[in-house]
């Protein structure tokens, strides 16, 4: 596949200006964006997603390291670079709230050097498939807030580029809306084949809409996989294990011991492990655990996990995602 | 074909601003008449009757042009700041024509929305006082609209620094006060003022409205100073411009107000 966004070794601190302080956002980041690819940049916050970002947009200049896109210096060459990048950064906030949805359409392709006519299509187009019909001329601060978001991608999408940056495209909007959203993104992803930025800690979004994610913590990239292989990973891995009769004492502390992650849950007839074997032995150290003492094992089953799982065990350091 | 759809969508961006602002835009008009007959009637009441006609035209220049170059050129300044408070200055630096042109167009768009406020202050002035004075399009537009380049070019030192320093405000209101003094004091008075921006300008505008002279009239070497003046400010401003840019992409200012 074709790359389209290369970041190489970016670097950035920033100098507290009371006290000199230096704090180091981004710390020797390097990952790829492939053409049509949907990548979700994920981490805590203060993690360092938001100056990547930025840096990616040219609006933050980077330390040290490169970024290309589509094989242009975006701080050589920022303009040039710009005329393939488009971006939500800061949702509603980035609309002229004393401006109709229209006119905020009609401005911002103005300012990319496009005519009111040669857009009409397009911007009626998108009023239609962001269902804002009958909103068009509607000034932007009478909106809900969903609305406004869903104006501010369809302004986004409006720039014809190839690639879409979304800081937060779901940040503070209710169930329906944020549902609402995703579907449209879902469609624009599959119809459009654009290659999108998403920056989330909307698991499910994430989930749903991204092909791979690159985890930031601490300024620096702790996973860069497959969506797809990030679940498999940890649901091969997870196990929920019903017992016939709860484990005695000596066997509970040697659980705790050997598998720390562990959760055991004591009924009063019955108990219940959920545990996740890293290592292919590990299963028959957990087995000699319930022989000890011939604990009844009723079932061994595969425990469903999700992405906000994943990303909350990579993010806490269960990460050797990379034995698999 | 890009510039112009980038100038027209700003000149009709600040149209529509203008038009959803009406009453402060109306507001700000009726300022401006207020201080012309404060000057006016100062001039009746404790000014030199024997000059009177000459004061009340000098007047009435003096506070047309006041208020044009304040309009326009704090205008950029405010206009950054209000970007940046409402979340939209990072979206027009994510335009690939670049924020110099979209301000530049922004200016235009202000300087001639301002014009046409202020042919009417103009015109409620003479009207007032009954002193008309020589218009003459054919002069006194050429040199407008080079004196415009130098106020350009202040304008973008203004809008740089409000990139980087966003509380710009308080200094744009002294600012007002500096353009009214470059606006009032007659070269004749203080000769040094030639280097400052759009003085040489407004005098020579002064010259045709009052004196009626025409193009031809004035000496060359009268416009030579004003082109070069005016070209010297707008390479000064879009350098620093530029250098503000790249301080606040460099610090990370873009976004933080």
């Amino acid at each position: 596949m074709e790359k389209v966004i290369e970041v190489k070794n970016i670097s950035k601190t920033y100098v507290k200006r009371k006290t000199k302080e230096s704090i180091t956002a981004v710390n020797d980041i390097s990952f790829d964006v492939y053409r049509g690819e949907v990548l979700g940049l994920l981490g805590p916050n203060g993690a360092g997603k938001t100056s990547t970002i930025k840096m990616i947009c040219g609006l933050l200049a980077q330390d040290q390291g490169s970024i290309h896109i589509n094989g242009m210096d975006v701080r050589k060459d920022r303009l040039k670079a710009l005329r393939h990048i488009s971006a939500v950064l800061e949702g509603n906030r980035n609309l002229y709230w004393r401006l109709t949805v229209r006119e905020n359409m009609e401005y911002f392709a103005g300012n990319r050097g496009r005519s009111r006519r040669e857009m009409t299509n397009q911007i009626e187009k998108l009023i239609i498939q962001f269902g804002l019909k009958g909103k068009e001329n509607e000034l932007v601060n009478g909106l809900s807030r969903g609305m406004q978001q869903k104006l501010a991608i369809a302004v986004a999408l409006l720039a014809n580029t190839e690639v879409i940056l979304l800081d937060e495209p779901t940040l503070g909007l209710d169930v329906e809306i944020s549902y609402e959203l995703r579907e449209i993104l879902k469609t624009i992803v599959k119809e459009d084949r654009r290659t999108i930025i998403i920056s989330s800690h909307d698991m499910p979004v994430v989930q749903e809409l991204c092909d791979r994610v690159t985890i930031i913590n601490q300024g620096t990239v702790i996973v860069d996989e497959k969506v797809n292989n990030l679940l498999e990973l940890f649901e091969t891995r997870a196990y929920s294990i019903k017992l016939g009769n709860p484990l005695t004492e000596n066997q509970e502390s040697q659980l705790l011991s050997t598998f720390p992650l562990c959760t055991y849950k004591r009924g009063p007839l019955q108990a219940l492990v959920e545990v996740n074997l890293e290592r292919s032995d590990d299963i028959y150290d957990l087995i000699e655990i319930f022989k000890a003492e011939r604990t009844i094992v009723e079932s061994i089953d595969r425990a469903s996990i999700d992405f906000e799982q994943v990303f909350m065990k990579v993010v806490k350091g269960e990460r050797n995602y990379a034995m698999a | 074909m890009r510039w112009l759809n980038l100038l027209k969508a700003n000149v009709r961006m600040e149209y529509i601003e203008m038009k959803r602002y009406l009453p402060n835009t109306l507001a700000l008009l009726l300022t401006f008449y207020i201080i012309f007959l404060a000057a006016f009637f100062g001039i009746m009441f404790v000014g030199d009757p024997a000059s009177f006609d000459a004061n009340v035209q000098y007047s009435i220049v003096s506070v047309v042009f006041w208020s044009l170059t304040m309009m326009t050129m704090n205008f950029i300044g405010f206009s950054v700041v209000t970007e940046a408070m409402r979340g939209t200055l990072e979206q027009l630096y994510m335009s690939p024509m670049g924020v110099w042109k979209i301000m530049l167009t922004r200016m235009i768009g202000q300087f001639v929305l301002q014009s046409v406020l202020m042919t009417l202050l103009l015109f409620a002035a003479m009207g007032t006082s009954g002193q008309w004075l020589n218009l003459n399009p054919m002069t006194t537009i050429p040199i407008i609209l080079v004196t415009m380049v130098s106020m350009i070019g202040v304008s973008y030192m203004i809008a740089g620094l409000a990139i980087i320093v966003k509380q710009i405000q308080a200094f744009l209101q002294i600012f007002q006060f500096i353009l009214m003094g470059l606006v009032f004091i007659p070269l004749s008075v203080a000769p040094m003022l030639v280097f400052a921006p759009f003085v040489k300008g407004v005098n020579m505008v002064r010259e045709v409205m009052i004196n009626n002279l025409t193009l031809t009239q004035m000496p060359w070497s009268d416009f030579g100073v004003l082109i070069l003046n005016s070209s010297v400010y707008l390479v000064i401003g879009l350098f620093v411009f530029h250098l503000c840019e790249k301080i606040a992409m460099k610090k990370g200012l873009l976004g933080q107000y």
